[in-house]
């Protein structure tokens, strides 16, 4: 494997500004469901990391569930629409108000998806947090109601986000240089 | 939901103690699999804070894939062994080293089972690190390469194990006094 600093462009968030953020985020969110029955789902694999972290920082009564999503068609990245469950939630959501934790909000496609899927089971209350929100990809508009940081529209790694899955465990976000990026055989 | 102060019985093992812990673990693991590649298997739900603060330790390149299992039967002890596959790995591990993450190993039951199944996907190597070893309660032989801690034969939560889905998010690891705990999990 490439080590990271022979194509990393530049970090894009350090390890600080993003658990700040993280500690802020945590903080909101607490007071926001301060009376609720609060739910916390993260698909996988890329939300881990941050859910991990945020889930630290909230103080209210909390439950925690787990989705996988992948795309039918080729390529995860060219997502063209339908979205095929390889995980469902082992929690019924009905009543319950659920919060979808995602590392990062690119088309939209997939999560608009989700959220249509999960709408029909009736929760109470349906929101958004996600780390990383690159607005200018955006197809298909999606609510957000916890951003983390809105980025540029670059092709970024670490802190639970893969390239070529790997890299996941840097503390920091970077951008890729891809014209140094060798890609693993 | 309850408040966990009414019914913790002990801190078992407190925030700082997990950390270095964690730490040293990563470490270990690095230094073992020098110059080679690791491909990380969480095992959901209950490894995944620990396979996200374990990996930020790993100087070595890995990538991360995750399970979910359930047991057949009633109840977690009423188990027959078999264990049910309810998200597969998306990687094929044949020829890889490949390191399960797991929060507990109690019977060893589930383990015993999961190792046995993925053995025949032929990995390079199979190895197992737990964050707590519950070894008294050990029905089946099941050998466990990297353990962080010890743990009595007692109902244990908090850092990624939960009572009911809740109480995941608590930085320690606690006993529970059964007694006091209004709904018995």
């Amino acid at each position: 494997m490439q080590d990271y600093h022979n194509f990393i462009a530049e970090i894009l968030i350090d390890e600080q500004s993003i658990q700040t953020r993280i500690k802020e985020l945590g903080e909101e969110i607490s007071r926001d469901y301060k009376t609720k029955n609060l739910l916390l789902i993260c698909i996988l694999r890329g939300g881990i990391v941050f859910l991990v972290d945020l889930m630290r920082h909230i103080t209210v009564p909390t439950q925690l569930d787990f989705m996988a999503v992948s795309s039918y068609g080729a390529g995860a990245r060219q997502s063209g629409g339908s979205v095929r469950l390889s995980l469902d939630l082992k929690t019924d959501i009905r009543n319950k108000d659920v919060l979808l934790v995602e590392d990062i909000v690119d088309s939209g496609n997939t999560i608009a998806y989700v959220l249509e899927f999960l709408q029909t089971r009736q929760p109470r209350s349906l929101k958004v947090c996600t780390l990383l929100d690159k607005e200018e990809r955006r197809e298909t508009p999606v609510p957000i109601h916890y951003r983390g940081f809105s980025i540029p529209n670059k092709f970024v790694f670490g802190y639970g986000l893969d390239l070529d899955e790997y890299y996941r465990n840097l503390p920091f976000i970077a951008v890729v240089d891809l014209k140094k990026y060798q890609p693993p055989a | 939901m309850q408040d966990y102060r009414e019914f913790i019985d002990e801190v078992l093992v407190d925030e700082k103690t997990i950390a270095n812990r964690v730490a040293e673990l990563g470490e270990q693991i690095s230094h073992d699999y020098a110059d080679q590649e690791l491909l990380v298997v969480c095992l959901l739900r209950g490894g995944l804070t620990f396979t996200a603060d374990l990996t930020r330790h790993f100087t070595i390149p890995h990538t991360l894939d995750c399970m979910s299992l359930s047991s057949y039967g009633v109840g977690n002890y009423a188990s027959s062994g078999n264990v049910r596959v309810n998200l597969d790995l998306m990687t094929n591990i044949e020829g890889l080293n490949v390191l399960l993450v797991e929060d507990i190993v109690d019977s060893g039951r589930t383990l015993a089972h999961v190792l046995q199944m993925l053995k025949t996907r032929e990995p390079k190597s199979l190895k197992v690190c737990v964050l707590l070893d519950k070894k008294y309660r050990r029905e089946v032989p099941v050998e466990v390469d990297y353990v962080g801690f010890d743990v009595p034969d007692r109902y244990v939560f908090g850092y990624g194990i939960d009572v009911d889905e809740h109480y995941r998010h608590l930085p320690f690891i606690a006993s529970a006094d059964m007694k006091k705990l209004k709904k018995a999990p």
